[in-house]
């Protein structure tokens, strides 16, 4: 059975290429616009394998998503990586801090992304 | 120096500056009457003094008494002379030293009006020009913004093509997928059926041998049968000669016992009777040699037909170049379906480095979000210069402004730097701002905790 990812980007080329990516190397897609998009998501029963957010998004950030996240019974231990144009190092610290599993800076490429995403995902 | 700066710069001054107290005319005025007012002064200062002198020595001659009487004269004269005139000579000098004075400031302050009247053009100008500077920045915010969305708007076709590509490629995938399947059940099932028509056609074969031996065994004995009935051909003729030679006697002995007369009646009835059976004999074989060759000729018509059959069986020896036909069509098979097999395999691999190759291309794709962010940083930073130009614009057009500046532009650009969020937006404004570029604190690209 393959595995889900959600992915939280505002930027609709982003969801859309990722999707596209994901899709054609045998993942499930969920997507959401902002981070209490993917919330809401989470939170009426979605369960993904693994969370891919963006950090600087509308409504809530990525930052937030995460603490939140973690907070969310049966999450703590879901791979959350990062996929933003952030680059500062005391941002990937507070991500660390609140529990992300990985920090990308875009641009990644798709194979390099499928690549992470199967050394955190093992067996996927 | 001054009235050539004066000179150049005075044909740039607008009307407005003409008006009040800054008129040219009027400070020409002012002058005269300056100095017409330091005349008077100082006309009044000598004939106070004057006055005073005067008081002064009526003062001493009344107090010195009448014995000084023939002295008032030559009194007044050495206060006259001593006191009034050099008082009167040093104002005459100190008016002089003021008119010049009065000159010199006209002309520095005529300097100076229009180097004022031309700052406050030059103001209202640039007031006027940032005040335009507005709807500019506005135009080039709306042309990133339009080209933003453009860009997103064409990547978003881009992928969406990938995307159909992609679902066509796995269709087609899906397709060689089932061929494969199709083909090794097709290559297994003609082999089991060309092994299974092997055996019937060996059978088959055997069994029609075993037919044609039969059949020539009984070509054969029917040709040995046609042979022994052909054989019976000539005693029909001997039997017809006898049957013949029979009815010649027995008419030989009618005529006989004709001649006979009485005594020969008898025998002329068995002579009669004798001939009767000659001929009849003679008639049986006839209709015998007609049946004999009848038969001869069906005999024979069967004989054909025998042939032709064992000829048929015998061809049936091209059977057995059938199965080795088809024992080849099989081979043949096998290998065509390996090299489908091996082809198939190969479009396979292909399909998966062309996964790789598109997975890389949509990789790629992710510069649109990063230019995106990169020019939207550029739009607030437009928006950021708009506000603060009205803010000069304005400051221009106020006379009472100081020069102060709460913000500046180089407190603004520190302001960008402080907000980048990506490596290469510090690079290029170290680039272009100064500062050391090469120094790379970043961390990786990829950072898995």
């Amino acid at each position: 059975m393959a595995m889900t990812i959600l992915v939280v980007d505002d930027s609709a080329t982003m969801l859309l290429s990722l999707k596209t990516n994901l899709a054609m190397n045998g993942f499930q897609v969920e997507t959401a616009g902002h981070g209490q998009a993917a919330l809401d998501k989470l939170n009426s029963g979605l369960k993904p394998n693994l969370i891919l957010t963006d950090i600087n998004m509308p409504v809530m950030g990525g930052m937030e998503l995460i603490g939140k996240v973690r907070a969310l019974p049966g999450m703590r231990f879901v791979p959350i990586l990062t996929l933003t144009t952030e680059s500062e190092a005391a941002k990937r610290d507070e991500g660390k801090r609140l529990g992300a599993t990985g920090w990308l800076v875009k641009p990644v490429s798709g194979d390099d992304l499928v690549r992470v995403i199967r050394k955190v995902l093992p067996g996927a | 120096m001054a009235s050539a700066a004066f000179t150049s710069v005075q044909p740039a001054v607008p009307a407005h500056s003409q008006l009040g107290a800054g008129n040219p005319d009027a400070l020409e005025f002012d002058r005269k009457g300056r100095l017409n007012r330091i005349r008077r002064r100082l006309v009044s200062e000598g004939l106070i003094r004057t006055a005073l002198l005067f008081l002064l020595w009526l003062s001493l001659s009344y107090a010195l008494g009448p014995e000084l009487a023939p002295y008032r004269l030559r009194i007044a004269a050495l206060i006259f002379l001593f006191v009034a005139l050099p008082g009167l000579l040093y104002k005459r000098r100190h008016f002089a030293e003021a008119r010049r004075s009065v000159a010199e400031m006209w002309a520095f302050g005529q300097y100076k009006f229009s180097e004022i009247s031309n700052m406050l053009a030059s103001r209202k100008s640039l007031h006027g020009e940032i005040g335009e500077s507005k709807p500019y920045i506005d135009v080039l915010h709306g042309q990133i913004g339009d080209s933003i969305a453009e860009s997103e708007r064409e990547v978003i076709q881009v992928i969406e093509q990938i995307g159909l590509l992609i679902e066509q490629s796995n269709l087609q995938r899906e397709h060689i997928g089932r061929s494969i399947q199709s083909g090794k059940a097709l290559t297994e099932s003609t082999h089991a059926r060309v092994e299974s028509n092997k055996e019937i056609i060996a059978a088959i074969e055997m069994q029609m041998e075993e037919q044609t031996s039969e059949l020539r065994t009984n070509f054969e004995r029917i040709q040995g049968l046609a042979n022994e009935v052909g054989a019976l051909t000539p005693l029909i003729k001997v039997i017809t000669s006898i049957a013949q030679q029979t009815s010649l006697l027995a008419l030989n002995a009618e005529i006989e016992a004709a001649q006979a007369g009485k005594a020969g009646r008898g025998f002329a009835v068995v002579a009669f009777e004798v001939r009767k059976l000659a001929v009849l004999a003679t008639q049986a074989a006839a209709d015998i040699g007609n049946k004999i060759n009848a038969t001869c000729k069906r005999v024979d018509s069967e004989m054909d037909a025998a042939k032709a059959s064992i000829e048929i069986h015998e061809a049936s020896k091209t059977m057995g170049h059938l199965v080795s036909e088809l024992g080849q069509m099989q081979q043949e098979f096998s290998a065509n379906s390996e090299l489908l097999l091996e082809v198939i395999g190969e479009v396979d691999a292909n399909y998966q480095e062309s996964v790789n190759r598109l997975s890389q291309a949509l990789g790629h794709i992710q510069f649109q979000d990063v230019m995106r962010q990169r020019m939207e940083h550029v739009q607030a930073a437009l928006l950021e210069m708009r506000e603060h130009l009205l803010l000069l614009s304005a400051k221009a057009d106020d006379t009472a402004w100081d020069g102060s500046f709460e913000r500046t532009f180089r407190n603004i650009l520190a302001g960008h730097f402080e907000k980048y969020r990506m490596a290469s937006q510090t690079v290029t404004h170290l680039n272009v701002a100064g500062g050391d570029s090469s120094a790379n604190h970043s961390r990786p690209a990829i950072e898995l905790f």
